[in-house]
């Protein structure tokens, strides 16, 4: 949570991650360039750098394309959410480092600009096999750089979620592409099937996995039949709803978390201000709401983050009858 | 799923996860190791193999010969054999540094002895210098041109691929194919000599030099075929050893792959 930024917050876990992030890009690298040396001892180190460094920023970005969905199907793996941010900085940094190298040892030393000729040194848009691959990783790449640049709760803050959200939504665009460069440039050239079923296995997995957690999804946004907008509409039992956690319901297309807590039922977004974070998976923590993806908190009563946090969440009115949980459709702005 | 989900809560400011969720995480993060570890050894072995070149690089050696500059350009060295033995020829095709040609750094020596400092660069016999700037010097009056030892040898029709020399011949490696193209577009666009690799009906690669019907570089016409498999006619000669293959760039024409 926030009310000034810095450059990082840094907490123990984030540090773990981090050192985790860099061991794993070490670890790959090392065995990826010392072992090939060994074995492709005529490889210059040039190629072994620009292939290691591409293939590890590949990798990194399949596991940060996965963490997502599998956060969806099993909140065990919200650690791994937790500081995704660093590890797609440091894959656009390892792809930084990938595109770099190639530009200057393809297109560099040239008689031309070497931005220049990485658009018209090969000039056959119009074949698939032909087609020029590496404009395809700087588009990719560029995609890359915005989505770095702006991972920072500044421009969350600033951009505003909705907008900083399909940024970065962005990376699927980016993934398209860089899976488009990898299919028409070293696949075509490499004899050995492990390179495609490999990327065949990649693709399969970020596709299935946000698949099987979309449809996991869908029934939450099954809406419930309401006659106006002014009806308080019954959306669960009262006994539905464990302490301290919430029931998700859908009404007028969106999505609300009725909390229980102490005897007291609670309905807000289920939204989160940070990143759009599913709030009604949350607990309610010391009093507060607490989101599930980054920990960013607000009260029941009226959908403001404690100070001296800025932060809220729109609430709805809400009434029990019977024990029935009755939710009006009509939008109560937070409480300043 | 996680048998503790229901029960523990994951916050991450919190200087510690909750026992069952970290626990799981841990094996996750193993066999993410595992995942990672293999695909590196995988994609290591993966590789295609790569070609038996040679690039000096750091290592710039004195040489002194003979300047010709065409058909493409060389430096035919000479080096005094065993008693009683003809001198012993090598010729080394001549390039500048990064991606041009050694046609401005030669321009004025045609025929005539140099001492030069360069970078070896050697690939299937044929061995070629990076030319380090500035270092061309004449020395003595003595002037050497080509034999044309051979001369013609016939009309072809050649499936191959168009190379840069320099990259080809080991400044890069692999110096070919898809990945290579637009590197081979700016070198050959850059003055390197085109090379065309065939393999002949025993699978015997041969290196033919593309030059003009008149004799002349044909790098910018070739720039469109680089990297891909292609058909060419043309006349192939043989001079000093080496074959010169003469195309109309008209006649090229890509393969299906």
């Amino acid at each position: 949570m926030s009310h000034s930024y810095r450059a990082i917050g840094w907490n123990r876990q984030k540090r773990n991650y981090d050192l985790l992030v860099l061991s794993f890009i070490f670890v790959y690298l090392g065995i990826f360039i010392g072992l090939g040396a060994f074995i492709h001892p005529n490889a210059t180190i040039e190629t072994m750098l620009i292939r290691g460094l591409g293939t590890c920023a590949l990798l990194m970005l399949h596991v940060i394309l996965v963490i997502g969905p599998l956060c969806r199907l099993s909140s065990a793996f919200l650690p791994l959410l937790y500081n995704r941010r660093h590890l797609g900085v440091a894959m656009f940094f390892m792809a930084l480092a990938h595109g770099g190298l190639s530009l200057f040892q393809f297109h560099g030393l040239g008689v031309l600009n070497p931005l220049v000729s990485l658009f018209i040194s090969n000039l056959r848009y119009d074949s698939l096999s032909g087609f020029p691959f590496q404009p395809l990783g700087f588009l990719a790449l560029l995609i890359l750089f915005l989505m770095a640049a702006t991972s920072h709760d500044f421009w969350l803050a600033n951009l505003t979620a909705p907008v900083w959200k399909r940024l970065h939504m962005l990376v699927y665009v980016a993934y398209g592409l860089i899976m488009a460069h990898v299919a028409l440039g070293v696949l075509q050239a490499e004899t050995n099937p492990v390179l495609a079923v490999l990327v065949v296995i990649g693709v399969v997995m970020v596709m299935g996995l946000h698949l099987i957690a979309g449809a996991r999804e869908r029934p939450l946004d099954v809406e419930i039949a309401t006659a106006g907008k002014e009806e308080l509409i019954d959306v669960c039992s009262v006994n539905e709803i464990p302490e301290g956690r919430a029931h998700i319901a859908t009404i007028y297309g969106e999505r609300v978390a009725v909390f229980k807590h102490e005897g007291r039922v609670f309905a807000l977004s289920n939204v989160c201000r940070h990143q759009n974070g599913p709030l009604g998976e949350g607990r309610i923590i010391d009093g507060c709401i607490t989101c599930p993806w980054h920990g960013y908190q607000y009260l029941p009563e009226t959908g403001m983050s404690p100070p001296p946090f800025t932060e809220s969440v729109p609430v709805f009115n809400v009434e029990v009858r019977n024990g029935r949980v009755l939710v009006g459709g009509v939008r109560v702005e937070s409480k300043k | 799923m996680h048998k503790d989900e229901s029960s523990e809560f994951y916050i991450g400011y919190q200087p510690q996860g909750p026992a069952g969720i970290m626990r799981y995480v841990r094996l996750r993060l193993i066999l993410l190791a595992a995942t990672v570890i293999s695909v590196a050894i995988l994609l290591v072995y993966g590789q295609r193999p790569f070609a038996d070149s040679f690039f000096d690089f750091g290592n710039l050696q004195d040489f002194e010969g003979y300047v010709i500059e065409r058909p493409v350009p060389l430096l035919m060295v000479e080096k005094i054999g065993a008693p009683g033995s003809l001198p012993v020829r090598r010729d080394y095709v001549l390039v500048a540094e990064g991606k041009h040609g050694a046609e401005s750094i030669i321009n004025g020596f045609n025929g005539k002895k140099v001492r030069l400092r360069g970078t070896l660069i050697r690939r299937d016999g044929i061995e070629m210098i990076e030319i380090a700037g500035g270092s061309v010097q004449a020395i003595g009056s003595k002037s050497r041109s080509l034999s044309k030892e051979g001369g013609a040898v016939g009309k072809y029709i050649l499936t191959g691929e168009i190379v840069d020399s320099k990259c080809y011949l080991g400044v890069m490696n692999p110096g070919q194919s898809k990945p290579h193209r637009e590197c081979a577009s700016l070198c050959i666009r850059g003055g390197i000599p085109p090379l065309f690799v065939v393999r002949d009906a025993a699978g015997r690669k041969l290196h033919l030099w593309l030059l003009s019907a008149d004799g002349l570089p044909v790098n910018m016409d070739v720039l469109d075929f680089v990297a891909e498999p292609v058909e060419i006619s043309g006349a192939v000669e043989k001079i000093d050893g080496k074959l010169y293959f003469l195309i109309d760039p008209v006649s090229i024409s890509r393969l299906k792959m």
